[in-house]
């Protein structure tokens, strides 16, 4: 397919600082490497500029993995919000980023001026990033990409804690993390995970919420393993 | 007395007047910019150096025009129609805030914003206008002063070919050299940017 083999970075699945020199373009020719998040061009070089795992997507897209408390909108992202103001075109959304993001009124599935929802300061709001640079206020939107509602909107009653934006990303990996599944076998409870480390959960019974909520936050750093043998523990205390 | 304070005025010849001051008499001479007619008197109306003008031939009124230049008021003022450059402060969904540095390459004295709004950065599909793709703080602009604007800013245009971005800087910190009108190339990485691109002969 391709007469020269990409030059494939040394350090793709380690962990990498801010600083390090992870490929040297001097070598290649003719080749595009897309770069995500946490990589930058310094004329030959690509550099680190935040604290991760490396990791590559092939054929030639590399990014660095981390978790912050932090969070940078990016787009098509699904997070959690909270309003903190409205304006005649926009509501004003905290989603845990520099800077407060706009949600316009319309952005509602059959949203026109006429019927535009009434959200007060503090309503909780699961919404896709539409529009995220550097230089202005992120966009969201309360549709997918064809005008449905698809889940996104106001999330009344449940719980609501913060997590770092790794857990977050567990929370949503395919398949199923052993966390939630065995949490699921045996509690009945529904959850919203935000990518800016949101988390809401909602259950019939405020133990089953406590429950849920504390087997997350005390699953940080946990692999499958740890995951499982937690709940195991927790679920056999119960009984 | 009057001749020592002749002497400390640097030697231009023209004399500081200040607001109120005593410029000659209305049957001698007219008013010009910065002076105004009071009764039999001619006083300025705002701090400068006084000068006079020989009367226009042609006209009935034979006077010399006498003027107070100098003053910021009469630096340059941007006016519909003028084309400005300016340099990109803000830049928001719907809009772009703009520092105007000169006028019709003539430096402004004080400080003006304009205000580009997203159906003015271009001519064509106004209604799908990027404003991310067109601006970034910090580019220096050529635009045109639609109207005196609001309270705020003056707006201005870039719907023109030879209107738009004029210098900006890359990402990497790197000078961006023009390629087409939507795209310019940062010369150190070689990446490409968008910017509503200017066309300078």
């Amino acid at each position: 397919m391709e007469s020269k083999k990409p030059l494939r970075s040394a350090f793709v699945d380690d962990y990498v600082v801010p600083g390090d020199v992870v490929l040297d373009l001097a070598d290649m020719t003719n080749q595009t490497i897309k770069l995500g998040a946490g990589l930058r061009q310094d004329c030959d070089t690509i550099q680190v500029t935040s604290a991760g795992r490396l990791r590559l997507s092939k054929p030639n897209k590399y990014w660095v993995e981390n978790s912050q408390k932090r969070y940078i909108p990016s787009v098509e992202d699904t997070v959690l919000g909270i309003v903190v103001d409205t304006k005649p075109d926009n509501f004003l959304v905290d989603i845990k980023g520099p800077s407060v993001a706009f949600l316009p009124v319309l952005s509602f599935e059959g949203g026109t001026r006429r019927n535009i929802p009434k959200f007060e300061i503090g309503t909780l709001i699961y919404a896709r990033v539409v529009k995220a640079n550097s230089i202005m206020n992120p966009e969201l939107s309360c549709m997918d990409a064809i005008g449905k509602a698809a889940e996104f909107g106001q999330l009344k009653n449940g719980y609501t804690f913060e997590t770092s934006t790794g857990l977050a990303r567990m929370l949503l990996s395919s398949p199923t993390c052993p966390l939630l599944e065995a949490l699921g076998k045996k509690l009945s409870f529904e959850i919203a995970v935000g990518l800016n480390g949101r988390v809401w959960v909602n259950a019939p019974s405020p133990s089953n919420v406590i429950l849920v909520s504390e087997a997350i936050k005390q699953s940080e750093s946990f692999n499958r393993i740890q995951q499982r043998s937690m709940v195991e523990k927790l679920l056999a205390k119960l009984a | 007395m009057a001749a020592t304070a002749m002497e400390h005025d640097g030697g231009g010849g023209a004399e500081v007047v200040t607001p109120g001051e005593l410029l000659g008499a209305s049957s001698s001479l007219a008013a010009g910019r910065g002076a105004y007619a009071d009764g039999h008197s001619v006083r300025a109306s705002v701090t400068g150096r006084r000068r006079i003008l020989p009367p226009t031939p042609g006209s009935s009124d034979q006077r010399s025009t006498v003027e107070v230049v100098g003053h910021k008021a009469h630096g340059a003022v941007p006016q519909p129609g003028s084309v400005v450059i300016a340099r990109v402060t803000k830049v928001m969904a719907r809009m772009a805030s703009a520092d105007i540095m000169c006028v019709d390459s003539k430096a402004v004295k004080e400080k003006f914003t304009g205000m580009i709004r997203q159906q003015d950065v271009r001519a064509t599909e106004i209604d799908k206008v990027d404003m991310y793709q067109s601006y970034r703080p910090g580019d220096i602009v050529r635009a045109l002063v639609l109207s005196l604007g609001d309270a705020r800013a003056y707006y201005l245009s870039t719907a023109k070919n030879e209107l738009g971005v004029v210098s900006a800087q890359s990402i990497a910190g790197g000078t961006l050299v023009p390629t087409s009108w939507t795209e310019m190339q940062c010369e150190l990485t070689g990446q490409i940017e968008q910017r509503k691109v200017a066309k300078v002969e």
